[in-house]
């Protein structure tokens, strides 16, 4: 069985890091941090024409009907630039709940407004407490005592609340249930948002491996830059191993989240454990990068001038998004200790 | 109105580019190759004069070895409707690609050329002009404006001090600078059309002509690094360096 990636999904990967790369600086990031939305219609309207808010948007609706697998290495991309602009929630969690939950009249009339860029929707779970995105969505999927809910953003009330990442907009949100249509609710609702919470964990890992090269290019153009005795502080040794053990690790992180994308795409009994493995692997490297970063950029690594904190603070973020540590540890050790689960070879490595 | 573009696959503009150790030629092992900027602005120009209705056939043709289909699929998913690789292994100079385009010209029939005024790699700014020169056809290089108006198109020149209005009878050959237009992104539907659209491939040898390279390349080395600057104390030392050490005044 063959598990590369095809060429179109790497020639859309190529295509989306040069749109990324060249149009979300970290002087655009800055200037968006300015604004009081934080957020860029003209961003969004770009990112619609480019066919990647309308990705996993099923071809009857508009979209391209494509799916997690296919998103997966340009989430990574996001990740890659820290994008703020709510796509990845959009693509992954909020259009895979809409088509399926099983509500067409809700579907049919948001879908097509999602692959076209001209409606936002935003999902709230319980395991995140607090809701991102929400000021700038049209529909809120929002989860309450068990069931789902499609909220209009007219009938939410909500309160912003800080984040270590400036360029993440969190909320409080509170809906009343009679206005608000129920999507769905009991085994049902259940069985959805598992899918929405191991979708959105998905998205988290793959764009924390994003950050994590990120930060790595970061580091080795300062350390190739920045010279001590006469020579760039790259070129000693403890400063290779810094970069060394994220690389490595990186790699090594990189197949947990694709084989977690394919066992969501192809809804496999074993993507609750692929995915919290995704995410914990993710994550690290990610937090590792932040760190060694900061060690090799010296005094300067946490400083606001330096970009590297843009992608220093997102990762930090992330390590509680859709599920802390702890959380994914609980999930594995709940797969592999369970009476009847399946060990070794194809199983779980 | 058909309209030929010429694509070149270059070294990716954002890649800092090495000699090899033996100076034979640039190092290209593991090398991001992309479209030529210049290339991808006429692609851009030929797809909204489709978009405005004034042509109806949008050819993208490279010369080069077999990978350059990339950058051909690149222009068909910006919007080219079908390409052609004149597929070589070997390194064609200026001369042996407007030879090659000529025979494209000759076949195809195309009212308007459109190619970048240069590539990123090297340097040249010839191809173009050689081209019209070949076929006879009228030339308006360094574009910042085309404006095509029934049997004729206006080109806005980029000249030395200002900006020069040629007006030319179709065809022609337009070659196109920075300014001419800001190409678009290639969205994933188009992506996924560009499989599907046609390209043939030809060789020099199936149109009959000869790319021997007619220059050869002797060194290539890295250009000399600039010498770190020094800090005056004041106006008097600077005239005084510039006087005896730069000897400038």
């Amino acid at each position: 069985m063959d598990f590369t990636f095809s060429e179109d999904q790497l020639l859309f990967q190529e295509s989306v890091r040069d749109f990324l790369v060249n149009e979300i600086t970290p002087d655009k990031i800055r200037q968006l941090w300015e604004t009081d939305s934080g957020r860029s219609d003209e961003l969004w309207q770009q990112l619609a024409e480019l066919g990647l808010t309308g990705l996993t948007v099923p071809e009857d609706f508009g979209g391209l009907g494509m799916n997690e697998l296919d998103f997966v290495l340009l989430a990574q991309e996001a990740g890659y630039v820290a994008l703020s602009e709510p796509l990845v929630n959009s693509v992954l969690v909020a259009t895979p709940l809409l088509s399926e939950c099983g509500n067409s009249a809700i579907a049919e009339q948001w879908l097509p407004k999602i692959a076209s860029g001209e409606a936002r929707a935003v999902v709230g779970l319980a395991v995140n407490k607090l809701v991102e995105d929400a000021h700038c969505a049209d529909l809120l999927l929002l989860e309450k005592d068990g069931a789902i809910y499609a909220v209009e953003a007219a009938n939410a009330s909500l309160r912003a609340n800080e984040s270590v990442d400036p360029g993440r907009k969190l909320f409080a949100v509170d809906f009343d249930p009679a206005a608000a249509v129920c999507l769905a609710d009991g085994d049902t609702a259940q069985a959805l948002l598992n899918k929405a919470l191991n979708r959105g964990a998905l998205g988290v890992a793959a764009q924390s491996l994003g950050l994590a090269q990120r930060m790595i290019d970061l580091s080795v153009q300062y350390t190739s830059e920045r010279k001590q005795f006469g020579v760039a502080i790259g070129s000693f040794q403890a400063v290779k191993h810094h970069m060394a053990n994220i690389a490595y690790k990186l790699e090594y992180a990189k197949t947990p989240v694709y084989r977690a994308a394919y066992d969501i795409a192809n809804d496999t009994p074993r993507a609750e454990l692929s995915v919290s493995h995704a995410k914990l692997a993710a994550c690290e490297v990610a937090d590792l990068a932040a760190k060694n970063s900061i060690q090799v950029h010296g005094a300067m690594g946490y400083t606001w001038e330096v970009d590297l904190h843009i992608f220093m603070k997102r990762a930090w973020a992330f390590n509680s998004s859709y599920g802390t540590a702890g959380f994914h540890k609980n999930r594995v050790a709940a797969a592999l200790l369970a009476d009847n689960a399946a060990l070794g070879a194809g199983a779980t490595f | 109105m058909k309209v030929l573009v010429a694509v070149k696959r270059v070294v990716d503009y954002n890649v800092k580019v090495r000699p090899k150790s033996d100076g034979t030629d640039v190092d290209l092992n593991n090398v991001k190759m992309a479209i030529n900027p210049f290339c991808e602005i006429a692609v851009e120009e030929a797809v909204r004069l489709k978009e405005k209705g004034v042509a109806t056939e949008i050819i993208a043709v490279s010369i080069g070895p077999k990978v350059a289909q990339e950058q051909i699929r690149t222009a068909l998913a910006l919007g080219a409707d079908r390409g052609i690789l004149v597929e070589t292994e070997e390194d064609v100079q200026p001369l042996g690609i407007a030879k090659v385009l000529k025979a494209v010209v000759d076949k195809e029939q195309p009212q308007l050329v459109i190619m970048g005024k240069q590539a990123i790699d090297g340097d040249n700014n010839q191809t173009g002009q050689m081209l019209a020169a070949l076929t006879g056809m009228a030339q308006g290089t360094f574009a910042s404006e085309v404006a095509v108006d029934g049997d004729s198109v206006a080109v806005t020149r980029e000249i030395d001090g200002g900006l020069q209005t040629v007006k030319l009878a179709l065809p022609a050959v337009v070659t196109t600078d920075l300014r001419l237009n800001e190409p678009r992104y290639a969205s994933l539907p188009n992506i996924m059309k560009a499989k599907k659209k046609p390209l043939d491939t030809l060789t020099p040898d199936e149109l009959g002509i000869d790319v021997t390279p007619r220059v050869k390349t002797l060194k290539v080395e890295p250009p000399a690094e600039r010498q770190a600057g020094i800090k005056v104390a004041d106006v008097a030392e600077l005239v005084e360096k510039l006087k005896n050490e730069a000897k400038v005044i």
